[in-house]
């Protein structure tokens, strides 16, 4: 491999592992916040693609209109499939699993739904910008630049809700603690609402970036749902900075390692480096050694 | 108002799952008093504050605050009402900074328009809070840790503090310094309810005690009173 090579790859892998750290971080910051594994995270992908590719290619919205319709749609179908099923589950006996199961039918009815309505046929979005550009002897896609810049604006934009807003510390604050937090008046359920939203959206975004590029179909959430698992096991369960650093190591290390072999053992990759954190740090690369 | 306490419970009941823990639980907290719930460990003097706040649900009987029923407001509310508390074990947010947790102490939005000055206020009782504004709460010793949750609990400008073992693994020195706090924030007016084991240590600061002894309360009085009763020495001793 040359040397100009190596640095496409890792170019190439740092494009599509942002994409994983959006979903991961979905994953991430439910799992953090309220201790639940989303079965149905690859659905949010799933649906938030199509609402992009019914507005953008079937009504024939413009696409800068047409994604964050589709950003907010996913939030709202969140938060509405939270209340609607995880709502009345949370802090009942069982929960933990009830959760999980719960999840993975939700994730199942979903999957049949999008059947039913949308047909099994693998739809497409067309590139929302054209043209190359090149650096040195790199060529990079405009298409591949917009990803990786969305995926930065949203990582920048979650780390400032996280950090820097009232929504943000209640959510952190729960996330820790939920008695402390409600004793000083932060109701847990209105942030687990906001919190399925919110990686809703994330999930949506990623679907909107990657729609001209892998087609959309009632299934396409499942391989995402796998990429977003290696993704948070690497960072660390229910870390939102371990699920960027998570993704964006996962996608380049698949990356380099598709060159060096093929484009089969792109999975085996992932999850072997995948067992081998759990084997080693279980507790992921970058989250802590529990106590 | 002023002979209306501050808080009155009547016949609390409270089970968890088939386990009943406490039974027909009584008590009163006067304005601007003290009050300790005694007891020794399993005798449910942590669920006695828990039920105030909501965190342990009461199957029946009545908490009042002011006069007003508050058994089923949900435990996010309490602090608009003017009532907050010290979990047991500090249960700060371990992994934000102090600033940041002692703000959160006025998150609901009935308080934190008067956040700043609150802040002023618990800065001047705690000092180490400026001083350490930017350190991770985890990793302040146990005696710094209760100062901030302490800090935490009155940014809500509370009537009345509920503080569930505030001394517990703490050092004497630090113990002495939380009791002057406690007897200081009364003096401002606050009303406190706080459980502790060690009946001497309770008495230097309350007014008036309960003993609780397998989730009823067997004995209730000043401090004088209790000290010199054979039923402390019977539940403590077993004699």
């Amino acid at each position: 491999m040359t040397f100009s090579l190596l640095i496409e790859q890792i170019i190439n892998g740092l494009i599509i592992g942002s994409m994983y750290a959006l979903i991961g971080s979905g994953l991430a910051l439910v799992y953090g916040t309220m201790r639940v594994l989303n079965l149905a995270h690859g659905e949010f992908y799933m649906l938030g693609g199509y609402f992009v590719f019914f507005l953008a290619v079937t009504y024939g919205v413009p696409s800068y209109l047409a994604i964050p319709v589709a950003i907010v749609a996913t939030f709202i179908l969140g938060m509405l499939i939270q209340r609607l099923t995880i709502h009345y589950l949370m802090g009942k006996e069982g929960w933990q699993f009830s959760t999980i199961a719960a999840t993975l039918g939700l994730s199942i009815f979903l999957q049949n739904a999008a059947l039913l309505m949308f047909g099994e046929q693998f739809e497409s979005v067309p590139y929302y910008l054209n043209g190359v550009i090149e650096i040195g002897s790199i060529r990079l896609p405009l298409q591949r630049l917009l990803i990786f810049v969305v995926a930065i604006v949203t990582i920048g934009a979650m780390t400032f809700i996280l950090k820097k807003t009232r929504l943000g510390w209640a959510i952190r604050a729960t996330a820790q603690d939920r008695d402390a937090a409600a004793v000083v008046g932060i109701p847990a359920e209105r942030i687990y609402l906001i919190t399925f939203g919110l990686a809703g959206a994330l999930g949506a975004i990623a679907a909107a970036m990657l729609a001209p590029i892998y087609a959309i179909n009632p299934w396409s959430g499942l391989p995402i749902l796998l990429k977003g698992f290696v993704v948070v096991i690497l960072g660390g369960l229910g870390s939102f900075p371990g699920a960027i650093a998570g993704g964006l190591l996962l996608g380049v290390v698949e990356a380099i390692g598709v060159q060096l072999t093929s484009s089969e053992w792109r999975d085996v990759i992932g999850f072997a480096m995948m067992i081998g954190v759990i084997w080693w740090r279980p507790w992921g690369l970058f989250g802590k050694k529990p106590t | 108002m002023a002979d209306t306490p501050i808080l009155t419970i009547e016949g609390l009941n409270v089970l968890y799952g088939d386990y009943q823990v406490l039974w027909d639980v009584s008590m009163q907290v006067g304005q601007g008093e003290v009050v300790a719930v005694l007891g020794p460990n399993g005798s449910g003097k942590s669920t006695v504050l828990k039920a105030i706040m909501g965190l342990a649900p009461a199957k029946s009987g009545k908490v009042m605050f002011e006069g007003r029923d508050i058994t089923r407001v949900p435990t996010h509310e309490m602090v608009s009402l003017g009532i907050s508390m010290v979990l047991e074990r500090r249960r700060l947010f371990s992994a934000m900074t102090v600033r940041e947790n002692v703000l959160l102490g006025a998150y609901h939005h009935s308080v934190s328009k008067d956040a700043r000055r609150q802040l002023e206020w618990v800065e001047s009782l705690f000092p180490i809070l400026a001083e350490r504004r930017d350190q991770v709460a985890g990793k302040m010793s146990g005696g710094e840790q209760q100062m901030v949750a302490i800090a935490r609990s009155l940014m809500s400008k509370p009537r009345l503090l509920l503080m569930d073992e505030p001394y517990l693994g703490l050092a004497p020195r630090i113990v002495k310094q939380i009791g002057e706090i406690i007897t200081r924030i009364n003096q401002d007016g606050i009303a406190v309810i706080f459980n502790e084991q060690n009946v001497q240590l309770s008495f230097g600061l309350s007014n008036h005690g309960y003993l609780l002894e397998g989730g009823r309360v067997v004995l209730s009085g000043t401090g004088d009173e209790m000290i010199h009763s054979d039923v402390i020495r019977r539940v403590y001793l077993g004699v």
